[in-house]
């Protein structure tokens, strides 16, 4: 059998917008998130949504909607601007918006806040830190374990006293927060001695803590800026979710420990 | 009675469809893209897709298989789309080969119109500046991106390729998301485009590497006859690839692109000689 070339043209054609037509009938086709994640495949919680699957584009409208934590909460927890509406703010903002903090609050925090709020298993990395707000959110709720309880003592950050950008947005009386039960650590605490890879930490100080110029270079796809460009201006510009990379980064600095 | 002429010539020397899909196809990437770009600001263009070019990216689906598999997700960026465009890609590779790489990406397509500045620059020698011997050797650097760039993806669970890709920078040029690695990579793509016919499709691209193996089993190949052959070589020539045609009863090639430019509807002169077609040994 031969084909020739108007022939083969049809059918290329044919085959790639059928096949789109048809899984668009079917409803597989999909070009953006559909911000549902993926769920727990096995342990008690299994068949419930996954928050570790939350993404950075998802908005805390979509967290709330999913999974099922009213909006008001998460914008205590998370200092949401007030004159904006917390449903359209997506999390991957939330780095940028303290990113001069010495700690982390991005996804990861959302992901851990969800997690533990929901009383479903999550394992927190050492660099995922809450907002002083959350964490007491958490504590009321009164379902952590004690390991849950210490993690947050030492993980959770006054956005008040750490960042000029972070000043009262929110009417509280949505929730009531009750104070802290255990202080807060001073940011000074968690410096770059400590190895812990946060938004502050620049290329140099990967390369201080023994991560090779190549493995850099392996995890960003390409060469490594300036030296003292720290990760998070890096993943910006570069349009990178920084909460992976610095997950990358400090699997390298982990196992570059003396 | 001059346009006639013109149309037949047109015609006659290139299988002119494929420059039409392949326009039709570059055109429309590039007006997505834009529209992507537009839609992020509030505006856009009605009926017209606004989706990233990641999402319409089957080669985003063959890096997020090992995460798919794994947990269930894509990696980041990546959509069920670029799944079904995967799937539909390496169905057409089944029955036809790479066709995907030879009448539809647009990077491929970009290529090719650098090359006819470079055909007119440099003649006979275009396309033959890599010696043979050094050419054989870089025609499988591919498998080894494709290697590093799953392995990276499935590690990283981002997608760092996209950082050096010249097809996402390609059509980016005017976005925030532009990476100046992808920028670089494109702009070496586009002189060497000038020397030689589509060098990252040859050397470098991961997709073609993987859409390449469909030509050890796909369904319709192209077939050369012997017996009425007259080995002036046109087809070797001919063939962007740079593939000996003139050597092969069928051409099993894993570089192969199934732009069918070698075939007797094309360059070679002799009637019903070298053919698309299924069946046979």
């Amino acid at each position: 059998m031969k084909l020739n070339s108007k022939t083969l043209a049809v059918l290329i054609v044919v085959t790639l917008f059928g096949g789109i037509t048809f899984t668009t009938l079917m409803g597989w086709w999909a070009t953006e998130t559909s911000k549902v994640p993926a769920k727990y495949a096995e342990g008690e919680a299994a068949g419930e949504y996954n928050p570790a699957d939350i993404r950075g584009s998802y908005t805390f409208g979509d967290v709330s909607t999913v999974f099922n934590i009213p909006l008001d909460e998460l914008a205590v927890a998370f200092n949401l601007p007030a004159g904006q509406d917390p449903a359209a703010v997506a999390l991957k903002t939330l780095e940028e918006t303290y990113g001069e903090l010495p700690v982390e609050i991005g996804t990861a925090s959302v992901r851990l806040f969800t997690a533990w709020y929901l009383n479903l298993p999550y394992e927190p990395e050492d660099t995922d830190y809450l907002p002083l707000a959350a964490a007491d959110i958490l504590r009321q709720k009164g379902n952590l374990t004690p390991d849950q309880l210490a993690f947050l003592d030492s993980h959770s950050i006054d956005l008040l006293a750490e960042s000029p950008i972070a000043a009262p947005m929110v009417e509280t009386t949505a929730v009531e927060v009750e104070s802290a039960p255990q202080p807060t650590p001073a940011a000074e605490e968690h410096t770059p001695e400590d190895r812990l890879v946060s938004g502050k930490t620049t290329f140099q100080n990967l390369l201080d803590w023994g991560v090779p110029q190549t493995a850099i270079e392996g995890i960003l796809g390409g060469s490594m800026p300036a030296p003292a460009t720290s990760i998070r201006d890096h993943a910006s510009a570069q349009g990178l979710e920084f909460s992976t990379l610095k997950g990358a980064f400090q699997a390298e600095v982990d196992k570059a420990a003396p | 009675m001059a346009q006639s002429s013109f149309w037949k010539k047109f015609t006659r020397k290139r299988i002119w469809i494929r420059s039409v899909v392949q326009f039709f196809f570059f055109a429309l990437i590039a007006l997505i893209s834009i529209n992507h770009t537009l839609a992020e600001s509030g505006g856009g263009i009605p009926l017209l897709s606004s989706a990233s070019l990641h999402a319409l990216c089957p080669f985003g689906g063959v890096v997020t298989i090992y995460q798919y598999a794994a947990t269930g997700t894509f990696v980041q960026k990546i959509h069920e789309s670029s799944f079904i465009l995967m799937i539909i890609g390496f169905f057409l590779a089944v029955l036809f080969g790479p066709v995907f790489c030879g009448w539809v990406c647009p990077l491929g397509t970009f290529q090719e119109w650098l090359g006819k500045l470079g055909r007119k620059l440099f003649k006979k020698r275009y396309n033959h500046f890599v010696p043979q011997k050094l050419d054989s050797v870089l025609r499988y650097t591919r498998y080894l991106v494709l290697g590093w760039v799953v392995y990276m993806t499935a590690a990283s669970g981002t997608l760092l390729f996209a950082n050096i890709d010249p097809y996402f920078a390609l059509f980016n040029l005017w976005s925030s998301e532009l990476a100046i690695g992808g920028v670089i990579v494109l702009a070496v793509t586009a002189l060497l485009s000038l020397f030689v016919e589509r060098p990252w499709c040859k050397y470098a691209c991961p997709y073609g590497a993987v859409l390449g193996i469909s030509n050890l089993f796909r369904i319709f190949r192209i077939r050369r006859n012997p017996g009425t052959c007259n080995l002036d070589r046109v087809c070797d020539i001919t063939c962007p690839m740079n593939i000996k045609v003139s050597e092969k009863t069928i051409v099993r090639d894993h570089q192969c692109i199934s732009c069918l430019e070698c075939t007797s509807e094309a360059r070679c002169p002799v009637a019903a000689t070298v053919e698309f077609s299924a069946g046979g040994k």
